[in-house]
């Protein structure tokens, strides 16, 4: 193993393997990257798989353009395909709090190019024929958003990193850190000590929290278990996320056919928890009959859980930390880290190579939890 | 392949039985009374039922206990169901699916000559950009498993909560194991509940047509689904509950999601759990080990055991266990030719005497034999076997073809054990057990209190140490949930030793070996 590093990567999520290829990309050497599991064995490789445009905030909406553009063109540059599907996101309004909401966002998404349609139900039918459309009052489409597989997105990263001369440790836990004057020296792990010449990178998901608090560092992050299912395989029946805003449920089909789907559940306390429930398969199962009736007759094949890794403002933690010189945080998606990572390893990676990304990454600053007023994103799904 | 007509031990009754009709891809196929889909198409010759999800091989029964999902087609426009365990009934509408026009004649299979890579789809399809709808179409052609109806059915859902519950000692999977460990933990006065998958309780015991071996108190000298009955018949007078159709489908937040009839979802409350969910049989690796007419020991004693189907009329049986032994005498019984029996051991795995009674009956066994490909196209016409040396390496030169129809594999089980290690149970690889297993004391609890094994689930062994071990773990249940007395304590102690005393020959070793090795892992 190598005992030195120029950057080392915490975490073999879409976020470190995608920060090791976009630094590895720019020509930057001395990447190690440490998994304790296997790559994806943290929220990236149990995550529903939907990258999306429809966002309530001028700055994510800009943002997930960006990150969707990156998938577009990820299979040919990675050599490795995503199985990125665009066939859309399906969003489903009950009330007329969620059709306003809806409403206002066609027009902000139309404002920044984003081509999101506004539909009534029976238009929504178009798009997904079994859906109940009873008690719906309007939905939107945008075809540019979709669904990819999340195990090919890590291992798409990762083996297109190592080509570039990243190395990957597979099964090697970070435990502590040597700390001399306000910077990293080095990383204990499992399999002895790394040296770290310029940057270490938290990209520990859920288990950030935890890991910063060993280099004397606090972030508000909280772990939440989200539960998620897939079904027995099928030919396409549900083309689009559906997204039904009254209780947040959303589901589609993956590339093999299973309808993959999951929700959210108001009353889940912060843990560790990734134990299976039978709360999630009663809450979900009603919603996802509710929408689409015909799912009674499909046996559910596999449930579990994953975290999501939650800031107060439900919006990612990128960039340095006060505390410690030489620590860089991409942590804290609040469930959406899968289609926001392309785009965010991307202006890490720019972080690190220039010392300046091409676009400002202040406003994911940690400092802004201390500062003044923070603007919550509201299209936190599931 | 006709029906089982004559045999020296079961009486099918075909004159008595009502003749159902029913369609598979639009063909009419009559079968009986008490049949399953699968088994009435076996019995009208259609072995190919299914196509493989990817490259759309042929693929027919193996396990027949629905374990593999090796048969799965549509009936009555619900995709996947399990056609070795559902009832056929009257006008019953069979399909095959994601085959292009039929299982038996796929044009998708043309998909399995080219003999695409593993992962193919990771490394092609990447591009141009206008290309990739198209790209999902043609995925979506070849995979999925079945489709639903484009409808938008009325649902209504039933109001409240899941119903829930408790009970003292729930037991899940009801073969022999299951069945001593409810019925004892039952006269200890606990609630016991006993869940079955299947649409009966007994287990492997079902398709046993032979007579036990073993202690008298445990139906020596009873052939196998006699004890089956005897056993129920206990069952029913110990007062313990019986849910069969029912699978537990797994361990969520404290509580056993139990779901009967595919349709009707309850949670139950243990406050101790045995586990009895026995064993998979295990499958060999060898060229063409997915053709129809290659099927698990099993799953050929099922056909011919309890639905009268002649599975074959040439047969070649790969192992030389007890299993196999036994199974080859029960083929001949069935009006089926064995061709040979292999074994890649330089000696016969079973007891002498079965291998003494079939090669009285010009059964030839040959050892230091295996498998190297079964031939055919659609469904089995035939085996290459070869001669190994010492190494088990396959000697070259040494092929030889045998003309068969039916290639059974009886090559051991496995136990299993998800449901344990859903549950938190440590497991460990024991070989000498059969593989994975979840560590368990003498009193058969595992590393999570509370929790119990017996049988094959505990590791492969045979039905009277089973049914032992299931009266020890049924009594530590229903003493570890505060119900019993100090002569259930005794009558434990009493059974540990007759436990010992039945492994105490050289076939028990084994076990012996692989229980101490587990304590030591
Ligand atoms: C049920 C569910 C559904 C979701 N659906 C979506 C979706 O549809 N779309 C979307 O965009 N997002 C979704 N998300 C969110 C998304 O999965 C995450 O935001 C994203 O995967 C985070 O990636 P990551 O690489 O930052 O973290 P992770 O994938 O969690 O990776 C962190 C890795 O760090 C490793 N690690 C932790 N500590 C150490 C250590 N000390 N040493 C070494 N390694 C360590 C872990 O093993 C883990 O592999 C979903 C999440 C869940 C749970
Ligand atoms: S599940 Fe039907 S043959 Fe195995």
């Amino acid at each position: 193993m190598e005992r030195e590093a120029n950057v080392l990567i915490i975490g073999g999520g879409v976020s470190g393997t995608g920060l090791a290829y976009n630094l590895a990309k720019l020509g930057v050497e001395g990447i190690v990257l440490l998994e304790r599991n296997y790559l994806g064995s943290g929220a990236s490789g149990r995550c529903g798989g939907g990258a999306r445009q429809q966002w309530t905030t001028e700055e994510n909406v800009k943002f997930m353009k960006k990150s969707i553009e990156i998938l577009e063109r990820l299979p040919q540059e990675l050599k490795f395909n995503i199985l990125f599907r665009q066939s859309g996101y399906l969003f489903l309004a009950r009330d007329e709090e969620q059709l306003n909401l809806l409403k206002e966002n066609v027009r902000l998404h139309r404002k920044l190019g984003v081509e999101t349609r506004f539909l009534d139900a029976e238009e929504a039918r178009e798009i997904v024929p079994v859906l109940n459309t009873e008690g719906i009052l309007g939905a939107t489409y945008n075809p540019k958003d979709g669904v990819l597989f999340p195990f090919a997105l890590v291992w798409g990263y990762a083996k297109a990193a190592k080509r570039l001369g990243a190395k990957i440790y597979l099964h090697t836990e970070a435990r502590g850190f040597k700390i001399e004057n306000g910077r990293i020296k080095s990383v204990f792990t499992d399999k002895g000590e790394i040296k770290v010449k310029e940057w270490v990178v938290n990209a520990a998901g859920a288990y950030s929290k935890e890991l910063a608090r060993k280099a004397g560092v606090e972030l508000p992050n909280k772990p939440y278990r989200h539960e998620i299912m897939v079904t027995e395989p099928l030919k396409l029946f549900i083309k689009p996320m559906v997204v039904d805003l009254s209780n947040g449920l959303y589901m589609t089909q993956t590339s093999r056919g299973e309808v993959i789907g999951g929700i959210g559940d108001p009353e889940e306390e912060s843990s560790y928890n990734l134990e299976s429930g039978h709360k999630f398969l009663y809450l979900f199962s009603r919603a996802a009959i509710r929408v689409i009736p015909i799912l009674k007759e499909i046996r559910l094949m596999r449930q579990w859980a994953g975290l999501y890794d939650t800031t107060p403002d439900k919006n990612p933690i990128l960039g340095p930390v006060d505390e410690v010189e030489n620590f860089l945080q991409i942590n804290g998606y609040s469930g959406h880290g899968l289609m926001m990572a392309p785009y965010a390893t991307q202006l890490l990676a720019e972080l690190i190579a220039y010392g300046k990304p091409s676009e400002s990454i202040e406003r994911f600053s940690i400092r802004r939890f201390r500062e003044g007023e923070i603007k919550a994103e509201k299209a936190v799904i599931g | 392949m006709p029906r089982i007509r004559e045999h020296p031990i079961l009486d099918f009754k075909w004159s008595e039985r009502k003749k159902i009709k029913f369609t598979f891809d639009s063909e009419e196929i009559i079968g009986y009374d008490g049949d399953t889909i699968a088994s009435a198409l076996y019995a009208s010759g259609k072995r190919v039922i299914r196509r493989s999800f990817k490259y759309h091989r042929p693929r027919g029964l193996f396990c027949g206990i629905g374990q593999c999902s090796s048969c799965l087609v549509k009936v009555n426009g619900i995709p996947n169901q399990k056609a070795c365990v559902t009832p056929i009934e009257e006008g019953m509408v069979v399909e095959s699916q994601g085959s292009i026009p039929s299982a038996e004649r796929d044009l998708l299979s043309l998909l399995d000559a080219l003999e695409l890579k593993h992962g193919i789809q990771y490394e092609k399809f990447l591009g141009p950009k206008f290309l990739r709808p198209l790209y999902f179409k043609l995925f979506n052609f070849v995979l999925g498993s079945g489709n639903v109806k484009e409808e938008v059915p009325k649902v209504k859902f039933s109001e409240g909560y899941y119903p829930e519950k408790e009970v003292d000692v729930l037991v899940i999977g009801g073969g022999p194991a299951g069945i001593c460990a409810a019925k004892a933990s039952a006269e200890c006065g606990a609630r016991t509940l006993l869940v079955e998958e299947r649409d009966r309780i007994g287990g492997e015991l079902l398709k046993q047509t032979h007579k036990f071996f073993g202690s008298r108190r445990y139906y020596s000298g009873m052939r196998g689904f006699r004890i089956a009955d005897v056993l129920s018949k206990e069952l029913e007078k110990s007062g313990a509950e019986v849910m069969v159709n029912t699978l537990a489908i797994g361990y969520l937040d404290g509580k056993i999601g139990v779901c009967r009839d595919e349709r009707e979802f309850s949670l139950v409350k243990p406050k101790c759990i045995v586990v009895s969910t026995g064993a998979t049989e295990r499958t060999l690796m060898f060229e063409n080990n997915d053709l129809p007419g290659v099927m698990g020991a099993g799953g050929v004693q099922t056909l011919m055991h309890l639905y009268g189907v002649k599975p074959g009329e040439e047969a070649l049986i790969v192992g030389s266990g007890n299993v196999g032994l036994i199974l080859a005498y029960q083929l001949l019984q069935a009006g089926v030719e064995v061709k040979a029996v292999i074994e890649i051991l330089p000696k016969i795995g079973g007891y002498f005497v079965h291998a003494a009674k079939i090669r009285r009956m010009g059964v030839e066994i040959l050892t230091s034999h295996t498998i190297k490909r079964a031939v055919g196209r659609k469904e089995v016409e035939g085996a290459e076997i070869v001669k190994v040396d010492e190494n088990l390496r396959e000697i070259e030169g040494s092929e030889r073809f045998i003309e068969c129809d039916l290639i059974c594999l009886a090559v051991g089980m496995s136990p299993n054990i998800e449901i344990l290690r859903q549950m938190g149970c440590e497991v460990v690889y024991i070989p000498e057990l059969g593989g994975f297993v979840a560590k368990h004391d003498e009193n058969m609890e595992t590393s999570r209190a509370g929790v119990f094994v017996a049988g094959d689930s505990s590791g492969i062994e045979e039905a009277t140490t089973a049914m032992i071990e299931g009266e020890i773990a049924g009594i530590s249940a229903a003493l570890k949930s505060g119900k019993g007395r100090k002569e259930h304590e005794e009558r434990r102690e009493k059974l540990k030793m007759l436990l010992e005393e039945m492994r105490d020959n050289p076939f028990g070793e084994r076990v012996v070996i692989g229980k101490k090795k587990m304590w030591g892992a």
